[in-house]
């Protein structure tokens, strides 16, 4: 259906308008300018911040550089989560752009995993795109593909990059078109089923909030029940995250988001799960305070 | 129910019980936690102390969680030195025997790799759980065979264990088939 593959575009191509600043006590031997980046919400902050780290070197020493990490609001951010759900979970209800501080010191070991390399970032996203078909097809489909069929999937995330002004954006219209197309000539096959299910086995999600010190909820949970109907994303939620909901006839405490949107709570989570998953065919989906204004 | 190695968190719980059980009788030290959220991801954790050739006394933490994608059970742990500073990976590769080494190196899924404690939300190491039912599979087969009862826990752990360390008492073998 065209509807539906224009959804598909919609969340491949969301972009996040940013701002890194660098850290005021880093050492620097001029002025640091900040530094303003469209950055896709598919995508992972280390592999999409190459011009960033080059642009807060220059005005740095060698010696005072280590191992860059980023941070909101004194939030380290995760370099493993999607940029999307980094940002939708932290920095929604703010006024734009997101403003993204940068270190160059001072990991913080306790917070944050170590990104050595963009192998690290692919070793880390070919993961769950397993641990997801692990849940669909107990890993039949996955397993099936050959090893190019993984490398193709990387290297079509892997070329969604960051662009800076709406120029650029025109002159790499057609390789983004071609990098989306890449990505689903293979991710099309981990969201087929049997003819005779209605849907995946287990739906891939993770439910985040920052009320809580568990940093996700994630359990086995079934598109179809047994009588044969669709579960909706309000099933999901009131069987995995109740207080997510507003009572009965009480307030909208909450917003559920995700993608920067709140799917109405009647979708079928099959469909969810086909059209609105990030690339590593999970749906994360944030819960966050319904803002007040 | 499928008749492979493939077992729910109920089971899971059962053979993390008997495991505590024996773990209680000798002093080992490893606890049964329940996170207050949720009872789905419970887990043990066990600390040891061990001293490396330079003599530095690094402390290690293993925690043992069920994997409901894989419906597996999990390894993770951490280590640091006394004044608390981490392990990077490399250092963690230092204690590896060079016979597990080759089998780790093959494959990103047969390795040692940082991760998120799912419950913590703390970086540790883990073993990719996707072999797991690969190499426990013959395990329980063969004990099936010879009638013999086997806690699942205490199998994987004894295999998996010392590859990052953590080696079982033996008497958690004579435990396991006792437990009926």
């Amino acid at each position: 259906m065209t509807d539906d593959k224009d959804v598909l575009r919609d969340v491949w191509f969301g972009r996040i308008p940013t701002c890194f600043t660098l850290y005021q006590d880093e050492i620097t031997e001029r002025e640091a300018e900040p530094y303003y980046l469209l950055l896709p919400r598919v995508s992972y902050l280390t592999l999409v911040t190459d011009k960033v780290k080059k642009h807060f070197q220059k005005v740095m020493r060698q010696e005072d550089i280590s191992e860059i990490w980023f941070e909101y609001e004194g939030t380290p951010l995760k370099w493993h989560y999607p940029i999307g759900l980094l940002f939708d979970l932290l920095a929604s209800s703010s006024a734009l752009p997101w403003n993204i501080t940068v270190h160059f010191k001072s990991f913080p070991e306790k917070d944050l995993l170590h990104c050595p390399s963009k192998d690290a970032v692919e070793a880390h996203f070919m993961s769950c795109v397993k641990e997801a078909d692990a849940l669909k097809h107990k890993s039949q489909v996955i397993n099936e593909m050959q090893k190019k069929d993984h490398k193709q999937l990387w290297m079509g995330l892997q070329n969604v990059v960051s662009t800076w002004s709406s120029q650029e954006i025109e002159t790499t219209q057609r390789v983004k078109q071609d990098r989306f197309d890449q990505f689903w000539a293979i991710n099309r096959k981990l969201m087929e089923y049997p003819a005779e299910e209605n849907g995946f086995r287990y739906i891939p999600f993770r439910i985040y909030q920052t009320t809580t010190e568990r940093p996700f909820i994630q359990k086995l949970f079934r598109p179809v029940a047994a009588d044969g109907q669709l579960h909706t994303l309000g099933d999901l939620l009131r069987e995995v995250c109740p207080s997510a909901l507003a009572p009965e006839d009480g307030e909208k405490k909450n917003q559920v988001m995700i993608h920067g949107i709140e799917p109405m709570l009647e979708t079928p989570l099959q469909w969810l799960s086909e059209h609105l998953s990030y690339p590593d065919n999970f749906l994360h989906i944030s819960i966050i305070p319904q803002p007040t204004d | 129910m499928e008749e492979n190695e493939f077992f729910g968190e109920k089971t899971f719980q059962r053979y993390c019980a008997e495991f505590i059980k024996h773990s209680q009788q000798i002093g080992d030290g490893w606890e049964w936690r329940t996170s207050k959220e949720a009872l789905e991801l419970p887990l043990d954790d066990f600390e040891v102390t061990e001293s490396t050739a330079t003599n530095e006394v690094i402390k290690y933490e293993y925690h043992v969680l069920y994997s409901c994608s894989y419906q597996v059970p999990v390894l993770y742990f951490r280590a640091s030195f006394l004044d608390g500073r981490p392990l990077a990976l490399k250092d963690i590769w230092e204690g590896v025997h060079e016979c597990y080494k080759t089998r780790l190196l093959q494959g990103p899924w047969d390795t040692i790799s940082q991760q998120e404690h799912p419950i913590l939300g703390q970086p540790f190491f883990v073993l990719h759980p996707c072999k797991t039912n690969e190499f426990m599979t013959p395990v329980l087969k063969n004990s099936r065979k010879i009638n013999r009862n086997v806690n699942y826990i205490t199998s994987w752990l004894s295999l998996v264990g010392p590859v990052v360390g953590l080696h079982l008492p033996l008497s958690y073998a004579g435990a396991a088939s006792q437990d009926e």
